[in-house]
């Protein structure tokens, strides 16, 4: 079982090398070569103009979903609040069905939770599937998959969605294991396949370095967890869906955990990771002086201050002030990078920022290379000029 | 069967123990100028200074060449720690080792390899240096055992060490054949040691002089047969030099890494330094010389391990990677332009650090001499 | 106590660098290590065995050359590795990642407790854990920091959550999803891992016929989901350079804020 490429007929066009998910390509001396760590996925096959490109491989038939209809949502509710990812989630499932020609259900299990049922209808779900029982009053694995699944299993929706927070990620996996489905994680685009009605599934990988499109094909539900924060919600007039109450009997010892207590915490850089707008700064800022210039601009701005691997070690910013790989990850609405080439792993904990203003001298700083807008110049004028405008402008 | 290859693993472990924790505080300890306890305990708990010991006598059951692979990386991050790690490894406990009696290796060697105790080695003194014939501490019997009278200076670790292996003389008049090793625990009466010397480089490497005064100490303690110091001391001096040799490879390495960092982020003139051919050259003959200094180092370790004699081999790669390691100090600071000048960056250190190579496993004064001859001249 | 640890070899993203002209990542000489958050779980594991006995086996799926991290795992305590390699496990989702691990799991048998990484750097799917707990049928706890005590056949583990953390008592056998604050993680010791390259190393090497799988259960094929396009992120942004002084820079600038009520 293999691909190969036949010398004679390629041109070198590098086509396949794009196209291959899996970086198991080179063009060498105007030919292409398959390397060893090809999976045989045939990603190139299609997009080789030459059609220089075999395969022994026989094509994976698609089983029949034609009955498998209605995107679905996981309302996600912690001690009686939705989180907010739940009304982003149906903002795009309401989207994704009038596309598919389908509709939203929203899955809303709890106990006491009935009350949050209009808002999911007002928010774009056609229908709540209400779960209520004593035992879902707290989140836990086994109690939420076991609901979860058998609602999947008798009801054959075609998509689920959940948000990727603590609880979606521990409940999806296990959901789609029990129920047979592929899964993505994380994902921060979604969009239906026009040709083949299926649900493409874009994220983030190795950091926030790639981005990657995955579809589902060959099981159902289609599911996805999705980042919070990047999807919209859209309220509607006067909701007109159903709620539909479902039983559930579960019995404590099937459940294999005991909630003994839940402490809150108020956790370093939590101020940091929930900030609206982070002003960071790298090696450029120069000394501890230089940063109290970002904690004025942070201040007329309502933010936080924040800084790269380099500015903790040279001691200029506290450790639980670190953004990147090995520090925090914020995806704040504006990010404002003053005087940080912009490392990789600097870009990995600020990549899902809505905005980005970078300010460095030099304008073949990588940073550039996800700037929304930047100023090349001197932080030290730059800077002090933003503060002073932006107190203007807000009048503070 | 799938197994992973030692050298690589090995490698691979201090790479990673230097880039995440001796490198980012390199600059810090350099400049504490203070024994580095905390790390050198670390490196003991990894079971580093075993490396060239069997597993079952208490080692980890390496030989020479895992050895200056280990020498080599902790030298990329920081000289001194790679030069206190060398000693701890080979000079300072390789006697007590070979001819320890099993009370001395429980009480000193097992600590010593886990990190407790440090060990140190003297040679030189002050008449006596590369001519180690002229060795004037000496050890005269008395009663039951030895009574030590003498000096020695240059002591690595000396200030910080719990024993030390000693080169004394028994008997003046025969000069090299005359001299025996001494092992002398720190807390033995008699035993003074002075206040580090201020260094140019290696800054954290302890080194002074310690003097013996009316020193008694076990006959047990001489380690080796009597008047077999000098065919001792030859039995790891090639080892000594293909270490030597390692830590320059390493410091060869840290100096390009920067060089090229540098290279890549400076830019003059609209464009990078790196395009432009004067740093292209020193940088391709940094290369060249890292390339062919680990060859000739990993030439000569492997003859160690395979049991060839190799005192040619490794006085060249000692001699060569060394001068390489001064070529590799003096390229990175002129790279870097003046920052290469500011006590900020890594590049001065590797400027200075560079020196402490030179002397320990023979001076190149004296290795050329030898190679020359060796050359057939 | 037996402990399955599940580990990963990852290219070492630290390292990784886009190609400045195609955007496309150079995986060409790029280190492979342990997932950080693996070393975690290990460690986890190793401390459980010194205070209550039992054995640590190490599990991993990869090429041949994830050797290298069921090594590392022998040098820092582990008792026994497992890797799992065949040609046909490539490209495998998690769906057959977890199928696959599961089967091993269930070779290796007579365990109390599996741990594993919350997730691995380069995929960041965090799914491997839960997955393979539902393919086993035992109670999983994920963003596990803190295990206290062990009692009977179960455990009072501390759980990470966004708002604070939550204590849970888990009947075993169970797996837990291990974070980087649970502990720091010991050095390999070298004589160990000197011992783990030898033949007499405890490691075994199991490909899709030794677990009873087809290859069409493994890999690509035995994978759900698929990725049909990979593409660099930056595309989203604008990356417009203000002109100017700084002061004209600086008022563009707020301008722009402006329209978008981010100001």
């Amino acid at each position: 079982m293999s691909v190969w490429i036949d010398e004679k007929l390629c041109n070198g066009c590098r086509r396949c090398l794009k196209a291959c998910p899996y970086n198991a390509v080179e063009v060498e001396e105007g030919k292409a070569r398959i390397l060893e760590r090809c999976t045989s996925c045939g990603a190139c096959l299609a997009e080789c103009p030459q059609s220089a490109i075999f395969t022994d491989i026989e094509p994976r038939s698609i089983p029949d979903f034609s009955d498998r209809k209605g995107v679905w949502v996981f309302a996600e509710q912690e001690e009686g609040r939705l989180m907010p990812v739940s009304l982003e989630l149906l903002g795009k499932a309401s989207e994704l069905a009038a596309e598919l020609d389908e509709d939203v259900s929203a899955l809303l299990l709890g106990s006491r939770v009935s009350g949050l049922a209009p808002t999911l209808l007002e928010y774009g779900a056609d229908r709540v599937y209400l779960a209520e029982h004593r035992a879902l009053k707290v989140y836990r694995t086994l109690a939420y998959t076991r609901v979860v699944s058998e609602l999947i299993e008798e009801l054959r929706p075609g998509i689920v969605l959940m948000g990727a927070t603590t609880v979606g990620r521990d409940l999806a996996p296990r959901v789609s294991r029990r129920v047979g489905a592929g899964l993505t994680a994380d994902c921060t685009g979604l969009a239906i396949d026009p040709e083949e009605r299926i649900l493409l599934q874009t994220r983030p990988a190795f950091g926030g370095n790639v981005m990657a499109t995955i579809a589902n094909r060959y099981s159902r539900p289609q599911m996805a967890t999705v980042r919070p924060g990047v999807m919209e919600p859209r309220r509607r007039q006067g909701g007109k869906g159903r709620v539909i109450r479902r039983k559930v009997s579960l019995l404590e010892k099937e459940i294999g955990v005991k909630l003994l207590e839940r402490v809150k915490e108020k956790r370093k850089g939590e101020a940091l990771s929930r900030a609206r707008v982070v002003v960071a700064g790298g090696r450029g800022v120069g000394d501890r002086t230089g940063f109290r210039a970002l904690e004025r601009l942070a201040a007329v701005l309502g933010g936080e201050v924040a800084g790269t691997r380099v500015a903790v070690e040279e001691g200029w910013i506290p450790q639980d002030r670190q953004v990147g790989q090995t520090g925090l990850t914020v995806r704040p609405e504006l990010y404002v990078a003053c005087g940080i080439s912009g490392a990789i792993q600097h870009r990995a904990g600020m990549m899902g920022s809505r905005y980005v203003i970078v300010v460095n001298r030099d304008p073949r700083a990588p940073i550039f290379q996800v700037a929304d807008w930047g100023i090349v110049g001197d932080l030290r004028d730059v800077v002090p000029e933003m503060t002073k405008r932006l107190k203007r402008v807000l009048g503070r | 069967m799938i197994r992973s290859d030692a050298e690589a693993l090995v490698r691979k472990t201090m790479a990673r123990f230097v880039d995440s924790e001796l490198a980012p505080r390199a600059k810090e300890i350099d400049e504490a100028g203070e024994f580095p306890g905390e790390i050198f305990r670390r490196i003991g708990r990894m079971g580093v200074y075993g490396i060239r010991y069997p597993r079952d006598r208490g080692g980890s059951g390496g030989n020479t060449t895992l050895y200056c692979i280990i020498c080599e990386e902790l030298a990329r991050g920081l000289m001194s720690v790679a030069a206190i790690t060398a000693m701890q490894c080979l000079m300072g406990t390789n006697f007590l080792f070979h001819f320890g009696s099993p009370e001395m290796i429980e009480e000193y060697f097992l600590p010593a390899m886990r990190g407790e105790k440090v060990a140190s080695f003297c040679l030189t003194e002050p008449e006596a240096g590369s001519d180690l014939g002229n060795v004037n501490t000496r050890a005269v019997p008395d009663g039951d055992g030895y009574r030590i009278d003498g000096m020695k200076t240059w002591v690595t670790n000396g200030p910080v060490a719990d024993f030390f292996t000693v080169l004394c003389q028994t008997d003046p008049a025969k000069r090299l054949k005359g001299v025996n090793f001494f092992f002398i625990p720190r807390d033995t009466a008699g035993v003074s040691v002075s206040k580090p010397f201020d260094l140019l480089g290696t800054r954290t490497t302890k080194i002074s002089e310690l003097a013996f005064t009316d020193v008694r100490i076990p006959r047990r303690y001489m380690l080796g047969g009597e008047g077999q110091g000098m065919r001792n001391l030859m039995s790891i001096l090639a080892e000594i030099r293909c270490m030597t040799a390692a830590l320059a490879v390493g410091l060869q390495q840290a100096a390009l890494n920067d060089s090229i960092r540098y290279a890549h982020e400076r830019a003059q003139f609209g464009s990078t330094i790196g395009r432009y051919q004067m740093i292209q050259g020193k940088i391709a003959d940094m290369a060249t010389d890292l390339d062919a200094s680990r060859l000739l180092t990993y030439r000569a370790t492997r003859m160690i391990d395979e049991k060839i004699s190799c005192i040619k081999e490794a006085s060249m790669a000692k001699y060569f990677a060394t001068e390489a390691a001064c070529r590799a100090g003096d390229k990175v600071t002129r790279i870097l332009g003046a920052y290469g000048y500011s006590m900020e960056y890594s590049a001065q250190r590797y400027y200075r650090d560079n020196r402490f190579l030179l002397y320990g496993g023979g001076t190149h004064e004296i290795l050329r001499q030898n190679i020359a001859r060796w050359a057939g001249l | 106590m037996n402990i399955i640890v599940l580990i990963k070899q990852v290219p070492d993203t630290t390292e990784v660098k886009l190609d400045p002209r195609t955007g496309n990542l150079i995986r060409e000489g790029i280190d492979s290590v342990m997932n950080p958050d693996d070393r975690h779980a290990l460690e986890a594991g190793l401390r459980l065995k010194e205070s209550g006995g039992g054995k640590v086996t190490v599990l991993s799926m990869g090429p041949p050359q994830a050797i290298d991290v069921i090594s590392e795992a022998l040098g820092m305590g582990a008792d026994r590795g497992v890797l799992l390699t065949d040609r046909a496990f490539a490209g495998a989702d998690t769906w057959a990642t977890s199928h696959t691990l599961g089967k091993a799991v269930e070779k290796i048998g007579d365990y109390d407790l599996i741990l594993c990484g919350r997730q691995a750097i380069d995929g960041d799917t965090a799914q491997i854990g839960p997955q393979v707990a539902e393919y086993l049928g035992i109670p999983q706890v994920t963003y596990v920091f803190g295990m206290e005590e062990v009692k009977g056949r179960s455990m009072t583990v501390r759980r990470r959550i966004e708002a604070g953390y939550e204590r849970l008592r888990v009947s075993l056998p169970a797996l837990f999803t291990v974070t980087a604050e649970a502990n720091s993680p010991r050095d390999p010791v070298i004589g160990s891992l000197l011992a783990a390259c030898g033949a007499k190393a405890p490691i075994q090497v199991w490909d899709a016929a030794d677990l009873g799988m087809t290859t069409a259960q493994v890999g690509l094929e035995g994978s759900l989901t698929h990725v049909i396009r990979t593409f660099p992120p930056k595309s989203q942004r604008a990356g417009e350079i203000l002109e100017g002084s700084p002061a004209q820079a600086v008022e563009d600038l707020v301008g722009r804020l402006k329209e978008r009520n981010l100001i």
